[in-house]
C-alpha cells in the first residue's frame, strides 16, 4: 500500500516528519517498508489559468489559438490539444517556466502567431502518464496562483507491505490509528455530512447467500461525470491508482481512506430497483469491467438485478452496469463478503485487485455504513449530485466485538518481561481495545481487528507497541543436544567420497518420463514407479526422482560441455517411490541414497593431467574405502547383468544377504543418450545401512611373532569370481590368517588365473614350516572342491 | 725408529692429499696395510731388546692409532662430499606438479547447513530431519495455517499424486512440518534444528528456485520467552557472521508463531553504513521467527498453558549468497565444477 504523508496528515497530527524515522516506526509496528519516495514538483513557474476564448489558428489546422488569463489579463497561447473549450481551468507554463529538468518555456512564434507559453498536460507536468490532452482542472481554483500550491508537493510516499492478517492497515485511517497508537495521541475519522438529502431511496436488496455478510446501499441522483478534482486525482496517483472520473475516483478514494472497497453502479441499469446477492448459476457468464467474459460457477458470488449479474462480488464490477460518462443516478454499494470466498474468486478468475486484497483480509463488517455515507458525501460534493434520503442496510447477522480475557502473568510468561496491567491497558487502549479489570484483563476487541481473537493475540499487540527493541535477551541452553552417531557418520562418509576426488552436487528433486526412459530400465522396475507432481512447473519436472543418477549424468554433461575433461560428482539425497513409507505411514517411501558418477579420470593424476581412466573399479574402490573407513565389515560384490549398465561391468553390493545398491559402468547406449563419451561409472547405494551405527569395535592385540607369507596361483573357470576364490581361501585358512587378498588376475581363454597372497601369523608362537604347509594344503583342497580350481604350476 | 717417525710426520699430509674414497683405500694400505712400515715394525718388535720392547711397542701403537684417526676423518669428509655431489645431481624443480591429487569439494549448501546446525548443536540442540513429500496436515494444518490460506493454493505449493486423494500430499513448503513431527515424538524440553530441502511453485530467477533449502529451529520448555528468542538469534548472528553483529526484530505475521518477527542482522560487509550487499540499508533480512502459536502446541498434543517456545527459519541459499556474494541461485544446482571448486 502506497501512503502519501500529506494525505496521512489529514487524519493524524504527526509530531515528526522525517521520512526515515517514520519508515522505522512503520516497520517497528509491523508494516514493512518496501520503499520511501520523495516526490518533488517536476516543474517551476506554472500558474493556474482560465481559457477565455478558443479560435482556429489562422495558418494551421492541427493547433488552436487560445486566449488565456493567468492573472495578468488575456494572453495568446497556441495549443495542440482539443480536449477543452473556453471556460476551462488549466495549468499554464508561462515564459520562464521550466518543465522537467531543463525545458525552459519561452515566448515563441508558431506559424506566424506569438504563443506566450504552453497549456500543460499531466505528462508534461510529471503528474501522470495521460497524454491524451491537456490537464483540465476543476473550476474554482484561483486564477494566477502557483499551480504547485494545489498539489501537496513536495510529498513523501511510503510503499508499505501490509501482512495478510491486517485488513485494518489497508487504509489511511487505519495507518493513522497505528501511528497515533505509537505516539500515544489521537487521530481523526471522517464524519460525513449528510444533512442535505432529497427524497427517499427506493431499492430492494435481497441477500440469498450468507457469504454476503452485509450489503449497504445509497443513492445519489443527478450527477455529472467528469474528471475528479486535482487534489483527489493527485492523491490517487500517489497511491498508485489511476484517476478515471469523479465517480470512480471517489469510490477508490473512500477505499484507500477507510479500507472499505466500494462499488458504484449506474442506478438506471438496475432493473426494477431490485438487487439480489446470490451464488452464480452454472453456465452463467458475466462480462467484467475489463471487457472479459467470465465463465462463472456456483462458487462465485454475484450482485445481480432480477435479470442478470451486475458485478463479481468484492472482486470486479460488470461492464454493463458500470458508471459511464452519461450516468446520472449512482447506486453506491458497500458490502461485507466472506474473505475466503473473495480469495478463491479472485484467484479463479485471475483478478487480484485493490478490492480483493482488502476483502481477502477481512474488512470490518461494521465499516460499510460509514463508507457509504462518505462516498455519498464526496459524490455530492464533486459530481454535483443530490443525496437521496435513507439507506438500505441489509445486515442479517450483525458482528459484535469479541471479548477476550487476558491473565496478566501470561504477558510475562510469553514476553519475558513483567508488564504491569496498567501499561497493558494503556497500550491496548491506544488501539481502541476497551480494557476493564486488573487481572485478568477483560478486553473488547474492535471489529476492525479480526486477527485478534485470543490472549496470545493481545500479547502480540502489547509486544508490538511496547517495541521489540525494548525486550531483553537471554540465551537458553541445557538441551541434551549433539549430533547422532548416524549424523556424524554421514559427515565422515562425505569426506571419504570427496577423498576419492568426487565433488558434492545438489541436483533437482524433479525428473521427467524422458529422463527415466533413457536409463533403459525394465518394465516393473521400482524406479519407474515415480510419483507425479499434480501441478508441475515444467513438463520435464513432472515426476519426483526415483534415482539421483539422471541428475548427476546431466550435471556431468553440463561440465563436459563447459570444457571439463573429467567429472566426478556425488550426491546424497532423497528418492521417492509410489509406495507407503515403512517408518512414517501415510507419506510415500522416501529413502536417502548416495549416488556418484565419474567420467574421464578422478582422484590423482600426473603432470600431464592423466590419471587412471575411470572404469568399474573406480566405483568399487570407492565402495571398498567406504567399507574400511566406516567400519562396515562384511559385504559382498555380486557380479550381475544390471539393466542400464554394461552387461559385463557391473555388480550389486550386498550386505547381510540384502542388496544395498549397485555400481558399474553405464551401458554405452545409455551413455550415448546422455551425450557422455567413453566409460561412465555410476553407483547408487542406500544411505541407511552405510551410516547406521555399527556399535563398538573390539581391539585385536598385535602379535609379537614374525609372519609367514606365501602366494597361491589358482586356475579356475573364467566365470568364477575372484572374490569367491578368495572367500573360500579365507574360510579354509582358518585362525592363523592375518590377511589375504587377490594380487593378480588374468584371463586365458576359458579359464583364468587368480593369484592370492597370504600372510599368516600366530599370537602365541612363531609359526613352523608344518603350520604353513598344512594351511596351504587346506586352502588348495578347499578351493579345488568349491570352485574347481587347480593350483597353477603344480 | 726414524722410519716410524717419518710415517707419523708424513701421514696427515699424505691422507689429506687424497681426493677419493678409492685413493684413500690405497693410502690406507700403504700406511697401515700388511706391508706398511708400521706392520713391518710390529713384526720386528720381538727382535728388539726386551727392555726396549715396551717403549717401542707403545710408540708403534700410538702412531698406528693416530694414522687410523686421520684416515677415518678423511673418509668421513670424502663420504659427505660424495653425497653432496649426488644430492646436487638429484635436484628437482619442486614447483612442478608432477603428482596431482584432486579431492572433491563439499557443496556450499551442505557446508552452510552443517555450520548453522553446529552453532545450535553447541547450544545443546539436536538435529532432526523429516520427509520432503509431506501431508497437508503436517505442512499446514498442524502449523495453524487455515484451509483458506493462500499459501495452500496450487500457485504456491506443489502437490503430488499419492495415496488416497482425500489426504492432500504435497512437497513441504518449509522445514516446519518436522517441528510438528518432532514434538509429537518427544516430550518437552525440545531444542532442535532442522536442515533440509523445501519446495515452492516459484519459477527460477536470480534469488528464487522451486527447490531450495532451509534451516528451522525450535525450542520448547516451561519458561521460554521472547527474550530467549532474541538472545538466541543474537548468538547465531555473531557466530555465523562474526562478532560485532547486532540484530533487530521487526514485527511480522506468520500463521505458526505469535508474536512473529523478521530478523535483520547488521551488514557484515559495511558494518551497517550501507553497501551493495545490504542494498544500502545497513541491514540484511535473514529469517522469520516468533513465539510458537498455542494452536501449534495443541495440534501436536502439548499443553500451551504449561509450555512456551520459539521457532525460527532461514533460507540456506540466501545465507550462502549473502555471505559469499553469489550472484544467481542457479549456481547451487548446476553443479558446475568451476563453481563447486570454489566451495572450500
Ligand atoms: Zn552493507
Amino acid at each position: 500500500m502506497k501512503v502519501s504523508l500529506s494525505w496521512l496528515r489529514d487524519y493524524v497530527d504527526l509530531p515528526i516528519g522525517d521520512p526515515a524515522v517514520l519508515a522505522d516506526i512503520f516497520a517497528n509496528l509491523g508494516h514493512e517498508v518496501e520503499g520511501v519516495e520523495t516526490i518533488e514538483p517536476q516543474f517551476a513557474g506554472v500558474l493556474v489559468g482560465k481559457v477565455l476564448t478558443v479560435q482556429a489558428h489562422p495558418n494551421a489546422d492541427k493547433v488552436r489559438l487560445c486566449s488565456v488569463d493567468t492573472g495578468d489579463g488575456p494572453t495568446d497561447i497556441v495549443c495542440g490539444a482539443w480536449n477543452f473549450e473556453a471556460g476551462a481551468t488549466v495549468a499554464v507554463a508561462v515564459p520562464g517556466a521550466v518543465l522537467g529538468r531543463d525545458f525552459t518555456i519561452t515566448r515563441r512564434e508558431i506559424r506566424g502567431v506569438v504563443s506566450n507559453g504552453m497549456i500543460c498536460s499531466s505528462k508534461e507536468l510529471g503528474l501522470g502518464e495521460d497524454h491524451d490532452g491537456i490537464l483540465v482542472l476543476e473550476d474554482g481554483l484561483p486564477i494566477g496562483t502557483p499551480f504547485v500550491d494545489h498539489l501537496e508537493l513536495p510529498d513523501v510516499v511510503f510503499d508499505l507491505s501490509i501482512t495478510p492478517n491486517r485488513p485494518d492497515a489497508m487504509s489511511m485511517v487505519g495507518l493513522a490509528r497505528e501511528l497515533a497508537a505509537h505516539f500515544d495521541m489521537s487521530y481523526r475519522t471522517p464524519s460525513p455530512d449528510l444533512t442535505v438529502t432529497s427524497g427517499q431511496i427506493d431499492l430492494r436488496v435481497d441477500i440469498e447467500d450468507d457469504r454476503c455478510r452485509r450489503f449497504v446501499a445509497r443513492e445519489v441522483r443527478g450527477v455529472h461525470v467528469r474528471p475528479a478534482p486535482l487534489w483527489m486525482a493527485q492523491r490517487l496517483v500517489k497511491a498508485g491508482v489511476r484517476s478515471i472520473s469523479n465517480i470512480v475516483d471517489v469510490s477508490n478514494y473512500v477505499m484507500l481512506e477507510l479500507g472499505q472497497p466500494t462499488h458504484a453502479f449506474d442506478m438506471d441499469k438496475v432493473a426494477d430497483s431490485h438487487i439480489v446477492v446470490r451464488a452464480a448459476n452454472p453456465q452463467e457468464t458475466l462480462v467484467t469491467l475489463d471487457g472479459v467474459e467470465r465463465q462463472l460457477t456456483p462458487e462465485d458470488l454475484v450482485v445481480a438485478d432480477v435479470r442478470q449479474g451486475s458485478s463479481l462480488a468484492g472482486t470486479m464490477g460488470g461492464l454493463e452496469s458500470e458508471v459511464s460518462d452519461t450516468t446520472v443516478n449512482v447506486l453506491i454499494e458497500c458490502a461485507s463478503w466472506d474473505p475466503p470466498t473473495v480469495m478463491r474468486m479472485s484467484r479463479r478468475h485471475g483478478l487480484r485487485s485493490e478490492a480483493s486484497a482488502r476483502f481477502e483480509r477481512g474488512v470490518d463488517p461494521n465499516l460499510p455504513r460509514l463508507a457509504a455515507d462518505r462516498m455519498a458525501e464526496l459524490i455530492a460534493a464533486h459530481a454535483d449530485g443530490t443525496i437521496v434520503g435513507g439507506v438500505v442496510d441489509n445486515y442479517p447477522a450483525p458482528i459484535e466485538p469479541l471479548t477476550v480475557v487476558l491473565p496478566i502473568d501470561e504477558v510475562e510468561r510469553i514476553l519475558g518481561v513483567p508488564i504491569l496491567s496498567e501499561q497493558v491497558t494503556d497500550l491496548l487502549g491506544r488501539l481502541e481495545f476497551s480494557v476493564t479489570g486488573a487481572d485478568p484483563l477483560t478486553v473488547v476487541v474492535p471489529t476492525n481487528r479480526p486477527d485478534v481473537t485470543r490472549a496470545i493475540d493481545l500479547i502480540e499487540e502489547v509486544a508490538r507497541l511496547y517495541g521489540f527493541d525494548n525486550f531483553p535477551s537471554r540465551v537458553p541452553t541445557g538441551g541434551d543436544g549433539g549430533l547422532s552417531p548416524e549424523q556424524r557418520r554421514l559427515r565422515t562418509l562425505r569426506l571419504v567420497v570427496r577423498g576419492h576426488g568426487f565433488s558434492e552436487a545438489h541436483t533437482s528433486t524433479f525428473t521427467g518420463y524422458a529422463d527415466l526412459a533413457m536409463l533403459g530400465l525394465p518394465q516393473g522396475d521400482r524406479r519407474l514407479q515415480a510419483i507425479e507432481v499434480k501441478n508441475p512447473l515444467r513438463e520435464e519436472e513432472s515426476l519426483m526422482r526415483t534415482t539421483l543418477i539422471p541428475g548427476l549424468l546431466q550435471s556431468a554433461r553440463f561440465n563436459l560441455a563447459h570444457g571439463a575433461a573429467s567429472v566426478g560428482l556425488f550426491e546424497i539425497g532423497k528418492v521417492f517411490f509410489n509406495e507407503d513409507s515403512p517408518e512414517l505411514g501415510l507419506v510415500p517411501d522416501q529413502p536417502e541414497v548416495l549416488a556418484f558418477v565419474a567420467v574421464g579420470s578422478v582422484g590423482s593424476a600426473d603432470l600431464a593431467g592423466f590419471g587412471r581412466p575411470v572404469d568399474v573399479f573406480t566405483g568399487m574402490a570407492l565402495w571398498r574405502t567406504i567399507v574400511g573407513q566406516l567400519g562396515l565389515g562384511e559385504y559382498r560384490i555380486a557380479q550381475a547383468e544390471i539393466a542400464g549398465l554394461h552387461p559385463g561391468r557391473g555388480g550389486y553390493i550386498e550386505r547381510q544377504g540384502e542388496v544395498v545398491g549397485h555400481i558399474g559402468e553405464l551401458h554405452p547406449s545409455v551413455a550415448r543418450s546422455f551425450d557422455l563419451p567413453g566409460r561412465v561409472v555410476v553407483g547408487e547405494l542406500a544411505l541407511g545401512p552405510i551410516i547406521a551405527d555399527p556399535g563398538l569395535w573390539a581391539f585385536a592385540e598385535p602379535s609379537v611373532f614374525p609372519p609367514s607369507e606365501f602366494d597361491l596361483s589358482f586356475e579356475v573357470a573364467a566365470t568364477i569370481p575372484a572374490a569367491s576364490v578368495l572367500a573360500e581361501s579365507v574360510r579354509a585358512c582358518g585362525d592363523l590368517l592375518e590377511v589375504a587378498d587377490v594380487f593378480d588376475e588374468f584371463l586365458r581363454g576359458e579359464t583364468k588365473a587368480v593369484g592370492i597372497r597370504f600372510r599368516l601369523r600366530a599370537g602365541d608362537r612363531t609359526l613352523t614350516a608344518d603350520d604353513v604347509t598344512a594351511a596351504r594344503e587346506r586352502i588348495v583342497a578347499a578351493v579345488a572342491a568349491a570352485a574347481g580350481a587347480r593350483l597353477r604350476g603344480a | 725408529m726414524d722410519e716410524l717417525e717419518q710415517v707419523a710426520d708424513d701421514a696427515p699430509g699424505l691422507v689429506g692429499a687424497v681426493n677419493s674414497l678409492e685413493g684413500l683405500k690405497g693410502v690406507e694400505t700403504e700406511l697401515i696395510g700388511k706391508n706398511s712400515v708400521i706392520s713391518r715394525m710390529r713384526r720386528g718388535l720381538s727382535a728388539l731388546d726386551p727392555d726396549d720392547r715396551p717403549t717401542a711397542g707403545a710408540r708403534i701403537n700410538e702412531v698406528f692409532t693416530g694414522v687410523q684417526v686421520v684416515i677415518a676423518d678423511r673418509r668421513r669428509a670424502l663420504e659427505i662430499a660424495e653425497e653432496n655431489t649426488l644430492l646436487v645431481s638429484d635436484r628437482v624443480d619442486v614447483t612442478v606438479p608432477n603428482h596431482r591429487v584432486t579431492l572433491g569439494t563439499e557443496h556450499l549448501l551442505t557446508t552452510v547447513m552443517d555450520e548453522v546446525s553446529d552453532i545450535f548443536v553447541s547450544l545443546g540442540y539436536r538435529v532432526a530431519t523429516g520427509p520432503e513429500v509431506e501431508t497437508a496436515w503436517y505442512n499446514f494444518d498442524a502449523l495453524n495455517t487455515p484451509s483458506t490460506h493462500p499459501a495452500r493454493a496450487e500457485s504456491d505449493t506443489l502437490y503430488v499424486d499419492f495415496g488416497d486423494p482425500s489426504d492432500e500430499m504435497l512437497l513441504r513448503t518449509h522445514t516446519s512440518p518436522v517441528q510438528a513431527r518432532y514434538m509429537q515424538d518427544h516430550v518437552p524440553p525440545v531444542h532442535v534444528v532442522v536442515p533440509g530441502r523445501v519446495f515452492r511453485a516459484d519459477s527460477l530467477d536470480a534469488t528464487h528456485s522451486p527447490v531450495f533449502h532451509q534451516v528451522e529451529g525450535l525450542v520448547v520448555d516451561t519458561d521460554i520467552t521472547f527474550a530467549d528468542l532474541k538472545g538466541t538469534l543474537e548468538y547465531f548472528a555473531k557466530a555465523f557472521f562474526g562478532d560485532g553483529r547486532v540484530i533487530k526484530l521487526i514485527p511480522h505475521f506468520f500463521p505458526f508463531t505469535e508474536p512473529s518477527a523478521e530478523m535483520h542482522v547488521s551488514c557484515f560487509a559495511c558494518d551497517g553504513s550501507g553497501c551493495r550487499v545490504c542494498s544500502n540499508s545497513g541491514w540484511i533480512e535473514l529469517m522469520g521467527c516468533g513465539m510458537v502459536d498455542p494452536n501449534v502446541f495443541e495440534a501436536v498434543g502439548y499443553d500451551p498453558s504449561a509450555v512456551s517456545g520459539f521457532a525460527f527459519g532461514m533460507g540456506v541459499e540466501r545465507l550462502a549468497m549473502v555471505r559469499h556474494g553469489i550472484t544467481h541461485i542457479k549456481h547451487f544446482f548446476e553443479n558446475d565444477l568451476r563453481v563447486l571448486g570454489q566451495f572450500v
